[in-house]
């Protein structure tokens, strides 16, 4: 593999760095605008990225996933509102520490925090990934599908609150998966004689649609809603070095934690950076203070979420399985752009992933320069108003939808599904697990089909191997896990609303 | 919310058996695997797991219980608005081969700034002309995408 020295100087290249700076900045400005998530930012880049080179494309998206996760903490702090869901537990002391005219130091200090965790996280994936690409390369096809049945059952962890609901969600998205030409015997699947059907749902319109679009219509219904506010002072933006060193210990365990989660496929940002948030209280000589406006309160989520960057790549970029949504998102952009992660990108592409790594590394030190020089800008962007911004959105969907295949009929699918994500979303489905669906249900089929042909039709073919039967296994437990957490959360309520 | 599962659940209910029925019609195995395979396993599935809700529903309904409402309330006004909006999403799909980008765009910007209550007038214009500027300059200028230019023919 090419060291990443290398990397470096491919990302560091005039004609490529630009678009890195890029990427950051709309990941920030897009993660910071309440409403629209770092995956939203993801989708809008997808247009321009395919006419870019494979490896620009990767670093661009890579400092745009980056920026994204970041960008939530600004409205957080500002306006106690999270631009992102990875950012709601930074509101519990940033926006305190803003409404004391702390604003800049809560700012700062989320900074350097999400630095430290996107630069931690980028060296255990630079470490780890090599390795476990490594041992995937090993599997066949029949551990190839048992892999997949495993990456599809993240979709119980992001089901959200009705595990019945995630599971119809991704049924649903495996089900639009089976529309089309299918993959052995070419045999054109729920067509209903429409030519436009017989390629499938192009992923980039479905994604545009479900994330993008049906946020328009959700903001649709947020007018006359009263948008708060930043109206107060900035204040100093970095924190001295007395207290940068106090925050030292916090920052560097929560960067290591938010990595180690994000390995895990089915947690992501919210769920790290509200474990960090805890432990960073219990660790505290002085728990009271937080939620009251604690530095560290901001400094341990902030250094979780971006530490979950580096992390949900390792099984993003070896396994090919995402680990929450926003990788889901980039695992679909990676399919579209002509990457198929997974162990051979190791080793067919080693140029792309020095680049991926190299990227993520000076996207985090971008989120670090432009963090601290543009800070004064964020209660600007807050305020650029929803009319102006949401017509130009929904433009852009649609012309990137267009841009696809340079038809109106993806721009007709973009907008089928937006009003389908609008829907789900309003009834309580996630749309996350049909993202899931769509991606992973090919590649699942495509592994069965391989394994059962090889065997010529022997199904114990599935069972026989032990890697096979490790995935099975914590497939199962992951399903345990998550069915527990929801009875979990489901008592909890139901506690709280006989004690009210 | 136990409506709105009952209504769900019995429309995916019926979807997945037509989905399901469907595969009756796909050829006969020749080689190992099947084309009918996969999709039966998912509307078999989403079947069951739709009837699941729909249960879920009637129990709901029929113990009354006050379940949380869905997050976002409707209300008349909005729903009249997000018609409206999908009412002009369409029409710009079908305007734009016809009338072509420069003709189709500042007045699907203009709608959509109006849905969204934006009331100044030299706004909304500016907003819609600049838009269309600089998104025909990135998309076929720089990226070479070849938008639809208005023809008669």
């Amino acid at each position: 593999m090419p060291s990443i020295v290398q990397g470096f100087l491919f990302v560091l290249h005039p004609m490529h760095f630009p678009f890195l700076v890029l990427g950051v900045g709309l990941g920030i400005v897009v993660g910071a605008l309440p409403g629209l998530t770092a995956s939203v930012g993801i989708i809008l880049l997808l247009p321009f990225i395919f006419y870019l080179d494979v490896s620009t494309a990767m670093v661009m998206l890579c400092g745009a996933f980056c920026g994204g996760i970041y960008g939530g903490s600004i409205s957080a702090i500002l306006i106690s509102t999270p631009g992102t869901p990875s950012a709601a537990a930074t509101v519990l002391d940033g926006y305190p520490l803003a409404q004391r005219g702390e604003a800049g130091k809560a700012i700062g200090v989320a900074t350097i925090a999400s630095t430290s965790g996107g630069i931690i996280s980028t060296f255990c994936l630079m470490f780890f990934a090599p390795k476990l690409a490594r041992i995937a390369l090993e599997f066949g096809p029949e551990e190839y599908f048992a892999l997949t049945i495993f990456g599809l059952t993240v979709i119980a962890s992001v089901a959200g609150r009705s595990l019945t609901k995630g599971l119809i969600s991704g049924l649903f998205g495996l089900l639009i998966a089976t529309v089309g030409i299918d993959p052995v015997e070419g045999y054109a699947r729920f067509c209903f004689d429409i030519p436009d059907l017989m390629g499938g749902f192009s992923l980039l319109p479905v994604l545009i649609g479900l994330f993008a679009i049906s946020q328009i219509f959700v903001q649709l219904e947020m007018i006359g809603k009263g948008v708060k506010k930043f109206d107060q002072k900035i204040g100093k933006v970095l924190p001295s070095m007395k207290e940068l060193k106090k925050l030292l210990a916090v920052i560097i365990s929560c960067s290591f934690l938010g990595t180690f989660i994000g390995i895990i496929p089915g947690t992501g940002g919210a769920i790290a950076s509200f474990l960090a948030y805890n432990e960073a209280k219990r660790w505290s000589k002085d728990p009271d203070s937080f939620g009251k406006g604690n530095i560290a309160g901001v400094a341990a989520p902030e250094a979780a979420n971006n530490g979950t960057t580096g992390g949900a790549m390792v099984p993003l970029l070896t396994l090919g399985i995402p680990g929450d949504v926003v990788t889901a998102v980039m695992l679909g952009c990676l399919l579209l752009i002509g990457l198929r992660p997974g162990p051979l990108l190791f080793k067919e592409n080693p140029d792309v992933v020095v680049a991926i790594f190299a990227g993520l590394l000076l996207a985090n030190v971008l989120i670090l320069l432009l963090g601290v020089v543009s800070v004064r800008v964020f209660p600007r962007v807050l305020r650029v108003p929803p009319a102006m911004l949401f017509s130009i959105i929904f433009t852009l969907c649609f012309l990137g939808s267009f841009s696809l295949n340079n038809s109106t009929y993806d721009m007709f699918i973009a907008l089928v599904f937006g009003v389908v994500g609008y829907i789900m979303q309003k009834y309580g489905f996630p749309v996350a697990p049909v993202v899931l669906g769509i991606i992973l249900g090919p590649i699942a089929e495509d592994a069965l089909a391989r394994a059962l042909i090889i065997s010529r039709g022997d199904w114990s073919v599935l069972f026989k191997s032990p890697i096979s039967i490790f995935f099975y296994v914590i497939s199962t437990l992951s399903v345990i896990y998550s069915l527990r957490r929801q009875f979990a959360a489901k008592k909890a309520e139901k506690e709280r609303a006989s004690r009210d | 919310m136990g409506r709105v599962e009952i209504i769900i659940g019995s429309f995916l209910v019926i979807i997945s058996a037509v989905f399901y029925a469907l595969t009756y019609q796909f050829p006969q195995q020749t080689l190992a695997f099947s084309p009918k395979i996969f999709p039966r396993f998912v509307s078999a599935c989403l079947f069951i797991i739709s009837a699941v809700l729909l249960l879920q529903g009637i129990t709901r309904v029929r113990k009354g219980s006050r379940e949380a409402k869905p997050g976002l309330r409707t209300n008349k006004a909005f729903m009249v608005r997000l018609f409206a909006g999908v009412v002009m999403g369409y029409a710009y799909t079908r305007l734009l081969p016809v009338t072509g980008y420069i003709v189709a765009t500042p007045p699907f910007i203009a709608g959509i700034m109006l849905l969204f209550h934006e009331k100044r007038w030299v706004k909304i214009v500016a907003t819609s002309i600049i838009t269309t500027v600089i998104l025909y300059i990135l998309f076929r200028m720089i990226f070479r995408v070849p938008l639809p230019r208005f023809s008669l023919f």
